[in-house]
Protein backbone atom coordinates (compact mmCIF):
# COMPACT_ATOMS: atom_id res chain seq x y z
CA UNK A 1 0.00 0.00 0.00
CA UNK A 2 1.43 3.33 -0.98
CA UNK A 3 1.77 6.07 1.62
CA UNK A 4 2.28 9.35 -0.20
CA UNK A 5 3.91 10.95 2.82
CA UNK A 6 6.92 8.67 2.84
CA UNK A 7 8.58 10.19 -0.19
CA UNK A 8 10.49 8.44 -2.89
CA UNK A 9 12.49 5.65 -1.35
CA UNK A 10 14.96 4.12 -3.78
CA UNK A 11 13.55 0.90 -5.19
CA UNK A 12 10.00 2.03 -4.56
CA UNK A 13 7.54 1.05 -1.89
CA UNK A 14 8.26 -2.68 -1.96
CA UNK A 15 11.94 -2.15 -1.24
CA UNK A 16 11.07 0.28 1.53
CA UNK A 17 8.81 -2.21 3.23
CA UNK A 18 11.58 -4.78 3.27
CA UNK A 19 13.94 -2.31 4.85
CA UNK A 20 14.38 -3.28 8.50
CA UNK A 21 14.47 0.39 9.43
CA UNK A 22 11.02 0.78 8.00
CA UNK A 23 9.69 -1.54 10.66
CA UNK A 24 10.90 0.74 13.46
CA UNK A 25 9.69 3.84 11.68
CA UNK A 26 6.21 2.65 10.75
CA UNK A 27 5.61 1.36 14.26
CA UNK A 28 5.43 4.97 15.46
CA UNK A 29 4.58 6.98 12.36
CA UNK A 30 1.06 8.26 11.83
CA UNK A 31 -0.99 8.33 8.64
CA UNK A 32 0.99 11.27 7.37
CA UNK A 33 4.20 9.24 7.36
CA UNK A 34 5.96 11.69 9.64
CA UNK A 35 7.31 11.31 13.14
CA UNK A 36 7.65 13.87 15.91
CA UNK A 37 10.58 14.20 18.31
CA UNK A 38 8.75 12.05 20.89
CA UNK A 39 8.05 9.36 18.33
CA UNK A 40 11.66 9.49 17.21
CA UNK A 41 12.77 8.95 20.79
CA UNK A 42 10.50 5.93 21.10
CA UNK A 43 11.63 4.62 17.74
CA UNK A 44 15.34 4.95 18.42
CA UNK A 45 15.01 3.44 21.88
CA UNK A 46 13.25 0.39 20.46
CA UNK A 47 15.71 0.02 17.66
CA UNK A 48 18.52 -0.39 20.15
CA UNK A 49 20.83 1.89 18.22
CA UNK A 50 22.19 3.23 21.49
CA UNK A 51 23.35 -0.29 22.35
CA UNK A 52 24.44 -0.35 25.95
CA UNK A 53 24.42 3.44 26.11
CA UNK A 54 21.51 5.30 27.64
CA UNK A 55 18.64 6.12 25.27
CA UNK A 56 18.55 9.58 23.73
CA UNK A 57 17.00 12.42 25.69
CA UNK A 58 14.04 14.40 24.36
CA UNK A 59 16.25 17.42 23.75
CA UNK A 60 18.67 15.40 21.62
CA UNK A 61 15.76 13.93 19.65
CA UNK A 62 14.36 17.40 19.08
CA UNK A 63 17.78 18.48 17.79
CA UNK A 64 17.91 15.50 15.44
CA UNK A 65 14.49 16.25 13.96
CA UNK A 66 15.47 19.88 13.55
CA UNK A 67 18.79 19.01 11.87
CA UNK A 68 17.03 17.26 8.98
CA UNK A 69 13.82 19.31 8.95
CA UNK A 70 14.12 20.82 5.49
CA UNK A 71 10.43 21.62 5.09
CA UNK A 72 10.06 23.26 8.51
CA UNK A 73 7.38 20.82 9.55
CA UNK A 74 9.04 20.00 12.90
CA UNK A 75 8.72 16.34 11.94
CA UNK A 76 10.68 13.68 10.07
CA UNK A 77 9.79 11.42 7.14
CA UNK A 78 11.24 8.02 6.36
CA UNK A 79 14.00 9.17 3.98
CA UNK A 80 15.26 11.58 6.65
CA UNK A 81 15.02 8.82 9.24
CA UNK A 82 17.24 6.62 7.07
CA UNK A 83 19.70 9.47 6.68
CA UNK A 84 19.68 10.05 10.43
CA UNK A 85 20.29 6.37 11.07
CA UNK A 86 23.40 6.38 8.92
CA UNK A 87 24.71 9.54 10.53
CA UNK A 88 24.03 8.17 14.02
CA UNK A 89 25.75 4.89 13.23
CA UNK A 90 28.83 6.79 12.12
CA UNK A 91 28.85 8.95 15.23
CA UNK A 92 28.36 5.93 17.46
CA UNK A 93 31.34 4.21 15.84
CA UNK A 94 33.45 7.30 16.43
CA UNK A 95 32.31 7.57 20.03
CA UNK A 96 32.97 3.92 20.74
CA UNK A 97 36.47 4.20 19.35
CA UNK A 98 37.21 6.65 22.17
CA UNK A 99 35.18 4.84 24.83
CA UNK A 100 37.63 1.97 25.24
CA UNK A 101 36.36 0.92 28.64
CA UNK A 102 32.72 1.13 27.56
CA UNK A 103 31.96 3.49 30.40
CA UNK A 104 29.52 5.39 28.20
CA UNK A 105 31.61 8.55 28.47
CA UNK A 106 34.69 9.96 26.79
CA UNK A 107 37.29 12.40 28.04
CA UNK A 108 36.90 16.02 27.03
CA UNK A 109 40.25 16.21 25.27
CA UNK A 110 39.38 13.14 23.23
CA UNK A 111 36.32 14.96 22.04
CA UNK A 112 38.47 17.38 20.10
CA UNK A 113 40.14 14.46 18.29
CA UNK A 114 36.73 12.99 17.57
CA UNK A 115 35.52 16.24 16.06
CA UNK A 116 38.64 16.62 13.96
CA UNK A 117 38.10 13.10 12.67
CA UNK A 118 34.57 14.11 11.74
CA UNK A 119 35.78 17.13 9.84
CA UNK A 120 35.03 19.83 12.40
CA UNK A 121 38.17 21.85 13.02
CA UNK A 122 37.59 23.66 16.24
CA UNK A 123 39.94 25.83 18.22
CA UNK A 124 40.62 25.11 21.91
CA UNK A 125 38.49 28.15 22.73
CA UNK A 126 35.51 26.81 20.80
CA UNK A 127 36.05 23.42 22.44
CA UNK A 128 35.94 25.07 25.88
CA UNK A 129 32.63 26.62 25.09
CA UNK A 130 31.24 23.31 23.89
CA UNK A 131 32.55 21.46 26.92
CA UNK A 132 30.87 23.93 29.27
CA UNK A 133 27.52 22.94 27.90
CA UNK A 134 27.94 19.25 27.26
CA UNK A 135 30.33 17.79 29.78
CA UNK A 136 30.14 16.74 33.40
CA UNK A 137 33.37 16.46 35.30
CA UNK A 138 35.39 16.69 32.11
CA UNK A 139 33.60 13.77 30.50
CA UNK A 140 30.96 13.61 27.79
CA UNK A 141 28.23 10.95 27.59
CA UNK A 142 26.90 9.47 24.35
CA UNK A 143 23.63 11.43 24.40
CA UNK A 144 25.49 14.71 24.93
CA UNK A 145 28.01 13.74 22.24
CA UNK A 146 25.23 13.17 19.73
CA UNK A 147 23.47 16.39 20.79
CA UNK A 148 26.70 18.24 20.30
CA UNK A 149 27.44 16.71 16.87
CA UNK A 150 23.90 17.52 15.77
CA UNK A 151 24.25 21.16 16.77
CA UNK A 152 27.67 21.41 15.14
CA UNK A 153 26.39 19.96 11.92
CA UNK A 154 23.33 22.20 11.89
CA UNK A 155 25.32 25.35 12.69
CA UNK A 156 27.98 24.46 10.14
CA UNK A 157 25.32 23.98 7.44
CA UNK A 158 23.80 27.36 8.32
CA UNK A 159 27.18 29.03 8.18
CA UNK A 160 28.16 27.43 4.86
CA UNK A 161 24.93 28.56 3.25
CA UNK A 162 25.96 32.12 3.96
CA UNK A 163 29.55 31.63 2.84
CA UNK A 164 29.01 30.44 -0.70
CA UNK A 165 32.43 31.62 -1.82
CA UNK A 166 34.01 29.65 1.02
CA UNK A 167 35.93 32.62 2.27
CA UNK A 168 35.61 31.47 5.86
CA UNK A 169 33.36 34.38 6.84
CA UNK A 170 29.61 34.70 6.54
CA UNK A 171 27.21 37.61 6.53
CA UNK A 172 24.16 37.51 8.78
CA UNK A 173 21.31 39.99 8.90
CA UNK A 174 19.75 40.32 12.35
CA UNK A 175 16.26 38.88 11.75
CA UNK A 176 17.79 36.03 9.79
CA UNK A 177 20.39 35.42 12.50
CA UNK A 178 17.72 35.13 15.18
CA UNK A 179 15.56 32.72 13.19
CA UNK A 180 18.37 30.60 11.91
CA UNK A 181 20.05 30.09 15.27
CA UNK A 182 16.78 29.59 17.12
CA UNK A 183 15.72 26.95 14.61
CA UNK A 184 18.36 24.56 15.81
CA UNK B 1 17.44 51.59 13.44
CA UNK B 2 17.62 48.11 12.00
CA UNK B 3 16.43 46.41 15.13
CA UNK B 4 14.84 47.42 18.38
CA UNK B 5 16.02 46.64 21.86
CA UNK B 6 13.63 43.77 22.32
CA UNK B 7 12.84 43.10 25.84
CA UNK B 8 15.10 45.71 27.30
CA UNK B 9 12.16 47.38 28.91
CA UNK B 10 10.21 45.05 31.09
CA UNK B 11 7.26 47.07 32.34
CA UNK B 12 8.56 48.65 35.52
CA UNK B 13 6.87 47.56 38.69
CA UNK B 14 6.97 50.78 40.71
CA UNK B 15 5.67 49.40 43.97
CA UNK B 16 8.65 48.13 45.97
CA UNK B 17 7.58 45.45 48.43
CA UNK B 18 8.62 46.25 52.01
CA UNK B 19 11.53 44.51 53.67
CA UNK B 20 9.61 42.30 56.08
CA UNK B 21 7.35 41.09 53.31
CA UNK B 22 10.35 40.21 51.17
CA UNK B 23 12.09 38.50 54.04
CA UNK B 24 9.10 36.26 54.65
CA UNK B 25 9.01 35.30 51.02
CA UNK B 26 12.72 34.74 50.91
CA UNK B 27 12.61 32.36 53.83
CA UNK B 28 9.72 30.49 52.36
CA UNK B 29 11.34 30.07 48.97
CA UNK B 30 14.64 29.24 50.49
CA UNK B 31 13.20 26.38 52.55
CA UNK B 32 10.57 24.58 50.64
CA UNK B 33 10.49 26.04 47.14
CA UNK B 34 6.80 26.89 47.29
CA UNK B 35 4.82 27.49 44.13
CA UNK B 36 5.14 31.26 44.46
CA UNK B 37 8.29 31.24 42.34
CA UNK B 38 8.86 28.11 40.28
CA UNK B 39 12.18 26.29 40.48
CA UNK B 40 12.75 26.73 36.82
CA UNK B 41 12.27 30.49 36.85
CA UNK B 42 14.51 30.94 39.81
CA UNK B 43 17.14 28.64 38.39
CA UNK B 44 16.97 30.46 35.12
CA UNK B 45 17.56 33.81 36.77
CA UNK B 46 20.28 32.51 39.04
CA UNK B 47 22.10 30.52 36.41
CA UNK B 48 22.32 33.61 34.27
CA UNK B 49 24.26 35.12 37.15
CA UNK B 50 22.03 38.12 36.81
CA UNK B 51 21.61 38.60 40.49
CA UNK B 52 24.59 36.87 42.05
CA UNK B 53 26.90 39.87 42.06
CA UNK B 54 29.67 38.20 44.01
CA UNK B 55 29.70 34.94 42.06
CA UNK B 56 28.70 32.89 45.06
CA UNK B 57 26.48 30.53 43.14
CA UNK B 58 23.41 31.87 44.93
CA UNK B 59 21.73 35.05 46.08
CA UNK B 60 21.66 36.73 49.45
CA UNK B 61 18.71 38.65 50.79
CA UNK B 62 19.53 42.01 49.28
CA UNK B 63 20.02 40.46 45.83
CA UNK B 64 16.81 38.52 46.33
CA UNK B 65 14.79 41.73 46.17
CA UNK B 66 16.03 42.07 42.61
CA UNK B 67 15.03 38.48 41.82
CA UNK B 68 11.56 39.04 43.20
CA UNK B 69 11.02 42.14 41.16
CA UNK B 70 12.35 40.45 38.04
CA UNK B 71 9.99 37.50 38.37
CA UNK B 72 6.94 39.65 39.07
CA UNK B 73 7.78 41.80 36.05
CA UNK B 74 7.81 38.65 33.92
CA UNK B 75 4.56 37.48 35.44
CA UNK B 76 2.92 40.76 34.54
CA UNK B 77 4.11 40.48 30.97
CA UNK B 78 2.94 36.91 30.73
CA UNK B 79 -0.48 37.78 32.11
CA UNK B 80 -0.72 40.64 29.69
CA UNK B 81 -0.31 38.33 26.71
CA UNK B 82 -2.17 35.30 28.05
CA UNK B 83 -5.36 36.97 26.88
CA UNK B 84 -7.65 34.04 27.53
CA UNK B 85 -6.10 33.49 30.97
CA UNK B 86 -5.39 29.86 30.25
CA UNK B 87 -2.03 29.91 32.00
CA UNK B 88 -0.46 29.14 28.64
CA UNK B 89 0.54 31.32 25.75
CA UNK B 90 -0.52 29.99 22.37
CA UNK B 91 1.08 30.72 19.03
CA UNK B 92 -0.92 33.88 18.37
CA UNK B 93 -0.38 35.28 21.83
CA UNK B 94 3.35 34.53 21.51
CA UNK B 95 3.39 36.31 18.19
CA UNK B 96 1.80 39.38 19.75
CA UNK B 97 4.21 39.33 22.66
CA UNK B 98 7.37 39.01 20.58
CA UNK B 99 6.20 41.43 17.92
CA UNK B 100 5.42 43.81 20.76
CA UNK B 101 9.00 43.43 21.96
CA UNK B 102 10.25 44.40 18.52
CA UNK B 103 11.13 41.07 16.91
CA UNK B 104 10.29 40.50 13.24
CA UNK B 105 9.80 36.77 12.87
CA UNK B 106 8.01 34.72 10.23
CA UNK B 107 4.76 32.95 10.98
CA UNK B 108 6.37 29.56 10.36
CA UNK B 109 9.10 30.38 12.82
CA UNK B 110 6.57 30.64 15.65
CA UNK B 111 5.78 26.96 15.12
CA UNK B 112 9.45 26.23 15.58
CA UNK B 113 9.63 28.36 18.73
CA UNK B 114 6.74 26.54 20.31
CA UNK B 115 8.21 23.17 19.35
CA UNK B 116 11.50 24.20 20.89
CA UNK B 117 10.27 25.65 24.18
CA UNK B 118 7.02 23.83 24.90
CA UNK B 119 8.27 21.46 27.62
CA UNK B 120 4.85 20.14 28.54
CA UNK B 121 4.21 19.21 24.90
CA UNK B 122 0.86 20.97 24.80
CA UNK B 123 1.45 23.05 21.70
CA UNK B 124 1.55 26.16 23.90
CA UNK B 125 4.11 27.68 26.22
CA UNK B 126 3.80 27.78 29.98
CA UNK B 127 5.16 30.67 32.02
CA UNK B 128 8.63 29.27 32.54
CA UNK B 129 8.92 28.21 28.88
CA UNK B 130 7.93 31.72 27.86
CA UNK B 131 10.57 33.25 30.11
CA UNK B 132 13.24 30.92 28.75
CA UNK B 133 12.27 31.73 25.16
CA UNK B 134 12.49 35.46 25.78
CA UNK B 135 15.81 35.10 27.58
CA UNK B 136 17.33 33.11 24.72
CA UNK B 137 16.11 35.71 22.22
CA UNK B 138 17.58 38.45 24.38
CA UNK B 139 20.94 36.69 24.71
CA UNK B 140 21.16 36.17 20.95
CA UNK B 141 20.32 39.82 20.42
CA UNK B 142 22.99 40.88 22.91
CA UNK B 143 25.66 38.78 21.26
CA UNK B 144 24.65 40.00 17.81
CA UNK B 145 24.87 43.61 18.96
CA UNK B 146 28.37 43.06 20.29
CA UNK B 147 29.54 42.09 16.81
CA UNK B 148 27.48 44.68 14.96
CA UNK B 149 29.90 47.51 15.61
CA UNK B 150 28.40 49.85 13.03
CA UNK B 151 24.86 49.06 14.19
CA UNK B 152 23.48 48.47 10.74
CA UNK B 153 21.82 45.14 11.57
CA UNK B 154 24.46 43.07 9.74
CA UNK B 155 27.45 41.14 11.00
CA UNK B 156 30.29 39.39 9.26
CA UNK B 157 31.77 36.58 11.29
CA UNK B 158 34.20 33.72 10.90
CA UNK B 159 33.11 30.12 11.49
CA UNK B 160 34.85 30.07 14.86
CA UNK B 161 33.22 33.32 15.94
CA UNK B 162 29.83 32.06 14.88
CA UNK B 163 30.15 28.87 16.89
CA UNK B 164 31.42 30.72 19.96
CA UNK B 165 28.57 33.22 19.71
CA UNK B 166 25.69 30.81 19.60
CA UNK B 167 26.71 27.37 20.77
CA UNK B 168 25.89 27.85 24.41
CA UNK B 169 22.81 29.93 23.88
CA UNK B 170 20.70 27.76 21.60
Amino acid sequence: MAFPGYGAAPGGVAAMQQDPLYGYFSAVAGQDGQISAEELQSCLTHSGISGTYKPFSMETCRLMVSMLDRDHSNSMGFPEFKELWQVLSGWKTTFMSYDGDRSGTVEGHELQHAFNAMGFNLSPQAMNIIMKRHSFGGRVGFDDFVGCCTKLRALTDQFRRRDQQQTGTALFQYDDFIQVTMSI
Amino acid sequence: MAYHSPYRGAPQNNATPDQSFLWNIFQRVDKDRSGVISDTELQQALSNAMFDRENKGGVNFSEFGGVWKYVTDWQNIFRNYDRDNSGFIDKNELKQALTGFGYRLSDQFYNTLIEKFDRQRKGQVAFDDFVQCCIVLQRLTDVFRRYDTDQDGWIQVSYEQYLSMVFNIV
